[in-house]
């Protein structure tokens, strides 16, 4: 098996996924730190030379991110506010040059509980395109994603892209992050949400994503419930966390994380409200 | 062993590699151009920050076999060839951006494609912003905003719309 391949056509990419396991290569932004001074994991898929799968696309229903799109496509796609979570996501992953580099689905395929994508994607109710010579199949995110580094994609699957659907009414997005620093750092607890609003100002729904704060990024459905109906303010519930299950490591505590996840919570609301009002 | 062929600095190179081998290493050991540094081989501090198809992206990051058929413009790259200095190298000696100098090539590619990329103008908060994949230990990072800044009308050839406060 070739060390190597960069296939310059989907089918070629498919087929060479079919023909046994490979590490699919993008950006490149999580692989390479992750292996200083050792071999390559394995027989590589280098897929930056695919055509056609780096431009974010509206459609009737649905956005569509394909794999290659950037996190600097994301800030530079006209895009509407129901995407101001994942825009600041992509504004604070790394630094310019690894949002350059960096794509989104990278960032989900790589399913490290602390991925800035993720929680943001979960709260958007993204599905991930799954293709393989065996034909396409569509998962949610939250069914994709399914431990720390662990996701559901077969190995002769390639994530080609995410759809997002388009929510019925105006809808918001917000993203709050904690890291020991502002720029280049890890995340110690994000949250994204995304709620979707009534005439009248009033959450029609909200997804409600937390992220560092367990294996995976997990959606507080409790949460979400309570504030159907309600106008978004910082100190509207006290959100039941039960859910989250963060660890004690080098960046935070486990007792730590969920108290400055309780705050980023009281945060998400409070700009929802800000840009709720501005929007209105 | 596979070849990568890529195109650094308006000269077509062909080179053997590895898989693993790193783009700042292909520019480094095979092609000799050591003005692309090395700082923390791990993608956070910028020194190996080279412009890859016109964005600025960090070499210590990018698998060589993934620029077949890329330009690169490296900082030996920004001169003209009778040793005038690009407009950010200039302004960079002119308000003394730099003290050591590991992190000026990085800082100096990062500075150029963040000036090119906003031809609308860019603040202080923006400067800084945009160089926050860039490290640099010596300088307080105050007299290279002060370069870019100065760099911005050099390069857009007008008056910055947005001064930077």
């Amino acid at each position: 098996m070739d060390a190597w391949l960069r296939p310059t056509s989907l089918a070629d990419a498919l087929a060479a996924l079919a023909a046994g396991p490979r590490v699919i290569l993008a950006g490149g932004t999580d692989l390479y730190p992750s292996h200083v001074a050792r071999p390559l994991p394995g027989p590589i898929l280098d897929i930056t030379a695919l055509p056609d799968l780096r431009r974010i696309e509206a459609h009737p229903g649905y956005w569509r991110i394909p794999c290659l799109a950037t996190w600097s496509d994301v800030i530079g796609a006209d895009l509407p506010a129901l995407f101001d979570g994942l825009r600041a996501a992509a504004r604070q992953v790394g630094g310019v040059q690894v949002q350059n580099a960096g794509t989104v689905i990278g960032n989900l395929c790589n399913a490290s509980p602390a991925a800035d994508g993720i929680p943001n994607l979960l709260a958007l109710d993204a599905t991930v395109e799954l293709a393989s010579r065996a034909g396409t199949r569509h998962l949610g995110v939250a069914d994709f994603v399914q431990g720390n580094r662990r996701t559901a994609r077969r190995p002769d699957e390639l994530a080609v892209a995410l759809r997002i659907p388009r929510p019925a009414g105006p809808a918001l997005g917000v993203f709050e992050k904690l890291g020991a620093r502002r720029y280049l750092v890890i995340s110690i607890t994000m949250v994204a949400v995304v709620a979707e609003f009534d005439p009248a100002g009033r959450i029609r729904r909200a997804r409600v994503a937390v992220g560092a704060c367990g294996p995976r990024a997990l959606r507080l459905p409790g949460l979400e419930a309570a504030l159907a109906g309600r106008r978004p303010e910082p100190d509207l519930v006290t959100p039941d966390l039960a859910p989250l299950a963060p660890i004690d490591d080098v960046r935070a505590s486990a007792g730590y994380r969920l108290q400055a996840t309780e705050e980023l919570l009281r945060r998400a609301l409070g700009a929802l409200g800000t840009s709720r009002a501005r929007a209105a | 062993m596979p070849q990568v062929t890529l195109t650094v600095n308006g000269k077509r190179h062909t080179v053997a590699v590895e898989g693993r081998t790193l783009l700042v290493e292909v520019l480094r050991e095979k092609l000799g151009l050591t003005g692309t540094h090395i700082g923390c081989d791990t993608s956070q501090c910028g020194a190996c920050v080279v412009h890859v198809n016109g964005d600025s992206v960090k070499s210590c990051t990018m698998l060589a076999l993934q620029a077949e058929g890329a330009e690169v413009t490296t900082i030996e790259g920004l001169a003209k060839p009778d040793g005038t200095l690009h407009p950010m190298q200039e302004m960079f000696r002119e308000h003394h951006a730099l003290q050591c100098g590991y992190c000026t090539p990085g800082m100096v590619m990062s500075a150029i494609d963040l000036v090119a990329k906003h031809p609308e103008g860019l603040t202080e908060r923006e400067i800084r912003e945009g160089l926050d994949g860039n490290l640099c230990r010596c300088t307080g990072y105050h007299n290279i905003v002060k370069a870019v800044a100065a760099a911005w009308p050099l390069m857009h050839q007008k008056a910055m719309p947005q001064a930077a406060e």
